[in-house]
């Protein structure tokens, strides 16, 4: 059992880089970690070849997310050493049959749904990568709200301002004591999250930018903030609605069922 | 709900008879489904059925929870118990869903919707639906519809499966010709559902996008969408923020009232925001959960405190009872003291 997962490694292979690639596969649509959201169900790797059996929460989750992935479970996977073949099984998913086929042998979206699927997946993942962008940054400005600072001050604080020490993110302005202002943790994935989307993370861009990496004005913040609140609040409550559907033993379950899993680190309420 | 039911505690008069006012609710969303086994037409009718299920059982407080046999095909008599009997519920908005694709009988047309309104015709306002996949040659059979069942509403789940087609959109030029002839012919209130799986599969098939367009171009009808969006929340208040005859159908976000009071204060706290108190709308999507326990522990629910500083909105008992019936009341033009009194006389345990 590795995070709740039961696992199965060779003799010599203690798994760790195994389970930190699949930590880092993300639900695009709650921005979360599959690992940490219990859909991960079982891995097993046996002479280079890892098996990943998956378990959404249910049988109807949106196919083009299902498949990004299922997809994104292989290519890390492949990514680790020692790893030369992946299959990954999606249980009792409506389209479990054709996503299959398609991913494990490497082959695209629209092949596996021809005629279905023109275009590639990556507008709606980029869609999901930019809510995850406001989501996370949401928290960020939530422990600033919290650690005191007004919105003209938080406009405008540079990123060479902000450093991690130790699980703290502190503010350090020219004339001012520094300040305590939320957990590293949140952050390191706003700044990952940035990079990603391509946002200038040099020491002197804002900290605070909206989608087009363009700062914020004190007058432009509310309504920046308020529309990032509302889309933290959906993606997290959706999240929550996913955890509550598999801490269930789903009544058509087949195989190896682990246990339910009803949190990880991001539990909320 | 009914006065002096037998069931009644005293603590419900103070809840439910405040400042000497009954409430009067409206349950916006609900079924009367036939999911039996002997229906299913494949593996689809039967994943459905046992989706919902999960929906159900995941959600529920333990006690609610029924057998899976029962929540596949409930009788007359259960469902009237549950919304008028013990369940708080004054009328009911059948949400009338096909599927024929996966279910023999259709899962709950409104064929199979209007036997249980006849029965009660003052209870329950009976959604019909069109398929703009029908073209031209709907027309007739949507006219008949219109004719020969007591359609109060429209009822367009655009995730519908059919003929190899996944699913269709409100902005499509045919549903337009639809949304034109339903509102010639009488109809003010369209409730939109999306679905999981709709074509092209490539994008987002929750986003609810189509009904800020249609919301624009049809400045008379009153769109409530169902599920306030959900997944996709934050897009829903977008255009609910745009569009005034846009309204939410809280179903499925009462659910969390039980299982997560924080996100369900949260989601309320972004709708009282956004949208205010008065087009927000209360639903159960009975079977999948019960009016009786959803409406209790909504209104013994109160809001944070810090949410309603952060977001500057309250949730009164006045604006829980425009949630729970004014504001449906309202959509379908209901005089609330009038069908009350109607109510009154119908055995089923009184209105208001």
């Amino acid at each position: 059992m590795r995070e709740n997962v039961p696992c199965e490694f060779p003799a010599g292979c203690d798994g760790t880089a195994i389970m930190e690639r699949l930590a880092q596969v993300l639900d695009p649509e709650l921005d979360e970690s599959i690992l940490d959201l219990g859909f991960v169900r079982s891995f097993e790797l046996r002479s280079g070849h890892a098996e990943v059996a998956l378990r959404l929460p249910t049988s109807w989750c949106a196919v083009n997310f299902s498949y990004l992935m299922a997809e994104d479970v292989r290519r890390a996977l492949l990514a680790v050493e020692g790893v030369h073949r992946v299959t990954v099984r999606l249980g009792d998913h409506c389209a479990a049959a054709e996503i299959e086929a398609s991913v494990n042998n490497g082959l695209s979206f629209a092949e596996a749904f021809p005629g279905e699927a023109p275009g590639s997946l990556e507008a709606l993942r980029r869609t999901f990568l930019r809510k995850g962008f406001l989501g996370r940054q949401e928290r960020l400005l939530k422990g600033l709200r919290e650690a005191g600072c007004s919105p003209a001050t938080i406009c405008t604080l540079r990123l060479g301002e902000v450093s991690i020490e130790d699980d703290a993110m502190i503010i350090r302005q020219p004339n001012s004591d520094p300040v305590d202002c939320g957990s590293a943790a949140t952050l390191q994935r706003y700044l990952e999250r940035r990079a990603e989307l391509a946002i200038d993370c040099g020491p002197a861009a804002p900290l605070i930018v909206d989608l087009e990496g363009k700062p914020l004005s004190a007058e432009r913040f509310q309504a920046h903030y308020e529309a990032a609140r509302t889309v933290r609040v959906a993606l997290e409550a959706n999240g929550s609605f996913c955890r509550a559907l598999l801490s269930l033993h789903r009544i058509n379950a087949v195989g190896p069922s682990g246990p339910a899993s009803m949190g990880g680190r991001h539990l909320q309420s | 709900m009914p006065s002096g039911h037998p069931g009644r505690q005293a603590w419900e008069e103070d809840i439910y008879n405040h400042d000497g006012q009954n409430l009067f609710v409206i349950d916006g969303h609900m079924h009367f489904w036939d999911a039996n086994p002997e229906s299913w037409k494949n593996k689809y009718g039967e994943s459905w059925i046992k989706c919902f299920y999960a929906f159900h059982s995941g959600l529920s407080p333990a006690e609610e929870v029924w057998p899976f046999e029962k929540f596949c095909r409930y009788d007359e008599e259960t469902l009237a118990n549950d919304l008028f009997g013990n369940g708080h519920v004054d009328m009911a908005i059948l949400n009338s869903t096909y599927l024929y694709e996966f279910y023999k009988n259709g899962f709950n047309s409104h064929l199979q919707n209007n036997v249980i309104k006849s029965k009660y015709p003052d209870r329950f306002l009976l959604c019909g639906s069109f398929d703009p996949r029908d073209e031209e040659a709907g027309f007739d059979a949507f006219r008949r519809m219109m004719a020969e069942y007591p359609i109060q509403g429209l009822k367009l789940y655009t995730a519908e499966w059919r003929d190899g087609s996944r699913g269709w959109r409100l902005n499509d030029p045919w549903a337009y010709r639809y949304l034109a002839l339903g509102q010639e012919l009488g109809i003010k209130n369209i409730h939109v559902h999306k679905g999981p799986t709709v074509y092209p599969l490539s994008s987002d098939a929750f986003d609810v996008r189509d009904v800020d367009h249609a919301a624009t171009d049809f400045p008379d009808l009153n769109f409530i969408v169902e599920h306030v969006g959900l997944p996709r929340l934050d897009d829903f208040c977008w255009i609910a923020t745009q569009e005034p005859n846009v309204f939410a159908g809280l179903s499925v976000a009462m659910a969390f009232v039980h299982l997560r009071p924080r996100y369900f204060g949260e989601i309320l706290a972004n709708l009282l925001f956004w949208l205010g108190p008065d087009r927000l709308c209360f639903g159960s999507d009975y079977a999948i959960w019960s009016p009786k326990w959803l409406i209790e522990k909504f209104m013994a629910y109160e809001l944070p405190e810090d949410l309603k500083q952060e977001y500057h909105v309250d949730l009164t008992f006045e604006i829980k009872r425009k949630i729970l019936g004014e504001n449906a009341a309202r959509l379908y033009g209901i005089d609330i003291a009038a069908q009350t009194a109607k109510l009154n006389r119908d055995g089923l345990g009184g209105g208001g």
